[in-house]
């Protein structure tokens, strides 16, 4: 969990459900919140839908953008742990630094922050969200979908 | 538990255990038969440490409660005491308290919205004093806070402190202050925190400071509950609190300065949480408190029955409480809550309905307490102690559970002890698969959460927008934090932070008249922390995924 709370670890799963490398999703809490049970459940969730997840642990806006660029990833999950206006701070920074990069945020997010994050673009999984629904949107956002058939 | 059933088990237990479609005499295991009739009060207390139970004394309400600025602490619990709550609870802000920063530590700037989300920031004696002002500590069972072990001395300390300045014997406190293991190495861990070996000299420091000077106060409170909801289950949490228990005594027993039954009368309070698993975690309480009379007379020798009575605080489960259609969850608050007082536990919080969403709204505590209350006085339950004893099923339960507890009781032991399988991660580990199978089993709908995965339709989606966040803790608190630095006499706080600074080093001194000393001269949590950190470095969390 260190892995999840504390430190940057690369964790590979199965196969990419598409052709080519497997997308690379960076996982990062935005409060100094080390509950670790949803980050890891999602985390699990989507290395067995094919994805490459890099786990950045409790991470200020400066480290998350530096993980983002360092590890090159195509997509990043913010565990929203705290005030929705951290995040919209690290969004806000993200933004800035690869205008391209998509976000999705998940956690205790009360009905009008996640109000505020989807004027940002940002989708959002509040507590109770389906695992498919987070692995789809994955894949949407990283243009990953399975060609329909 | 064998079936006389040739199908595929398809009931079982939240835990596992295959369930029959009824149960029989021919279901209690011998060894448990034996004890069927020990009333309440008596040995091993399976059903209940007290004769009369409820009618006597009635189970404490105890919310947790807390945010923002002290102040505004003080206001919340004030309200929960004038709606009847008996004991009150304070939280402290994650970000500061947890990890022993102030708020001018870079990692708590970098996320100063957050600071006072989940509790109100006390970084100093003069914030607690704010806190508790005008709360009658001297009559009302006090939770200092400091659930987290690396605080709990800090917490506690200023806690007595205040008592100390208002002229109120330590002697007379009654309260708790946790410094739960389970919280911040297994549940919810901390960016930073002490390893677990001097936090366990903390733990034994408290316990035998309280015998000598607070013995009214509950100066550990394991906490099963943070295992739970990290995803053990019963039967795991209940192994998991014995072990824990085996190291606070072990300590205790290795320094040979405490009696072991007054040891046993200070661990003997102990928190677990209840779900939605109605009887297994009715029996779990029972099973609790005859694993706790044959681990203390068994391991310790323990003979005096006040000590071999477990008491219990139960925290209904927060992980049962739903986002979606967040009324449905005052259904839920009261099924666990019933849970709680059928397996007779003496203490109880029930989570906020607006709990997947944000800490408790006003009117969220409120119910939370008219819930306890609404049991208490219009049910009748509490007239008749154990009333669920003698049930086929719910003894067969409890002789289960406490089967598979002790089993995972000789796991951890084998292992070196709980604490052992939090430094390795293997506690982790176990949380994470039960945390994996019930996400696929949610998944697949065959665990079936109403609102969640099944019958979704609702007419008011959007019916609790949850407590909207206090926004200026974090800017005040800066302003109290350098008013302290500005006001306070240096050389009284510097020779305070040289002597803690020396207890840490000298395992044969107890920590806590230092830092009731540091407390006293003002020193801050943060000068605590980089004192312990000094000292005791970081704890090595474990590698998970």
């Amino acid at each position: 969990m260190s892995s999840v709370a504390n430190e940057s670890t690369t964790a590979t799963g199965s196969p990419a459900a598409t052709e080519g490398a497997p997308r690379r999703i960076l996982l990062a809490k935005t409060a100094l919140d080390g509950h670790w049970r949803g980050i890891s459940v999602v985390a699990r969730a989507l290395r067995d839908g094919g994805f490459q997840v890099i786990l950045g642990g409790m991470s200020t806006g400066t480290e998350i953008v530096r993980a983002a660029i360092d590890e090159d990833v195509d997509l990043v999950g913010l565990n929203v742990g705290g005030h929705v206006e951290v995040a919209e701070r690290i969004i806000g920074e993200l933004r800035a630094a690869r205008a391209d990069l998509p976000i999705f945020a998940g956690g205790i997010i009360a009905p009008w922050a996640a109000k505020r994050l989807k004027a940002l673009g940002v989708e959002v999984f509040p507590p109770g969200s389906q695992l498919d629904e987070i692995v789809a949107c994955a894949r949407r956002l990283t243009g990953t979908e399975p060609v329909s058939g | 538990m064998h079936s006389h059933d040739q199908r595929p088990p398809a009931y079982r237990s939240a835990s596992g255990i295959e369930l029959k479609a009824s149960y029989g005499p021919e279901d209690i295991p011998v060894e448990h038969a034996r004890i069927l009739g020990a009333a309440p009060g008596q040995p091993p207390f399976h059903r209940g440490g007290f004769a009369q139970g409820y009618r006597t004394k009635p189970w404490r309400i105890f919310q947790l409660s807390g945010f923002g600025k002290p102040e505004d602490e003080n206001e919340r619990i004030k309200f929960l005491l004038r709606n009847g709550e008996t004991g009150f609870l304070m939280e402290h802000d994650r970000n500061t308290a947890d990890h022993l920063y102030n708020v001018d530590h870079p990692d708590v700037v970098a996320r100063k919205e957050d600071v006072g989300l989940t509790g109100a920031v006390m970084q100093s004696v003069r914030e607690t004093e704010l806190c508790l002002a005008d709360l009658p500590i001297e009559s009302t069972f006090g939770h200092a806070g400091g659930a987290v072990v690396q605080h709990a001395p800090f917490a506690l300390a200023a806690y007595w402190t205040v008592a100390k300045r208002r002229g109120i014997p330590l002697a007379q406190l009654f309260g708790t202050g946790q410094s739960d293991f389970f919280l911040t190495y297994l549940g919810c861990v901390t960016k930073q925190q002490v390893p677990t070996a001097p936090g366990l000299r903390l733990n034994a420091d408290i316990i035998e400071f309280c015998s000598e000077h607070l013995p009214k106060w509950v100066p550990v409170s394991i906490a099963g509950y943070n295992g739970g909801d990290t995803g053990l289950n019963a039967w795991q949490e209940l192994g998991a609190v014995m072990a824990n228990a085996v190291e606070y005594l072990d300590e205790v027993k290795r320094r040979g300065r405490m009696d072991m039954t007054l040891a046993a009368q200070r661990v003997g309070g102990v928190n677990f949480r209840t779900t939605m698993e109605i009887f297994e975690d009715a029996a779990k309480l029972r099973a609790a408190r005859k694993m706790w009379h044959k681990l203390l007379t068994e391991r310790y020798g323990v003979t005096d029955e006040r000590a071999l009575r477990m008491r219990i605080h139960i925290v209904t489960s927060g992980a049962y409480m739903q986002y979606q259609q967040p009324f449905n969850n005052i259904v839920r608050g009261t099924l666990m809550a019933l849970t709680a007082v059928l397996g007779g536990t003496q203490s109880l919080g029930v989570s906020g309905y607006d709990e997947a969403i944000s800490i408790p709204s006003e009117h969220a505590h409120q119910m939370a307490v008219r819930i306890q209350q609404i049991l208490e006085h219009e049910t009748n339950i509490p007239a008749v102690t154990d009333p669920l004893g003698g049930s086929y099923y719910v003894e067969a339960l409890t002789a289960e559970l406490e089967r598979r507890a002790w089993e995972f009781v000789d796991q951890l032991l084998a292992q070196g002890g709980f604490l052992a399988t939090l430094d390795s991660g293997w506690l982790h580990t176990r949380a994470r698969e039960n945390q994996e199978s019930q996400a696929i089993a949610e998944a697949r709908g065959e665990r079936k959460i109403v609102g969640v995965n099944c019958f979704k339709e609702d007419i008011t989606p959007w019916e609790v927008d949850g407590f909207p966040p206090v926004t200026d803790a974090y800017p005040v608190a800066l302003e109290r934090l350098n008013a302290v630095r500005r006001e306070r006499h240096e050389t009284a706080a510097t020779a305070a932070m040289r002597d803690l600074a020396a207890t840490c080093r000298d395992p044969e001194r107890n920590i806590m008249p230092v830092m009731m000393q540091a407390v006293d001269a003002e020193v801050t949590i943060g000068e605590i922390g980089d004192i312990f950190r000094q000292a005791w470095g970081d704890w090595q969390t474990p590698k998970l995924v």
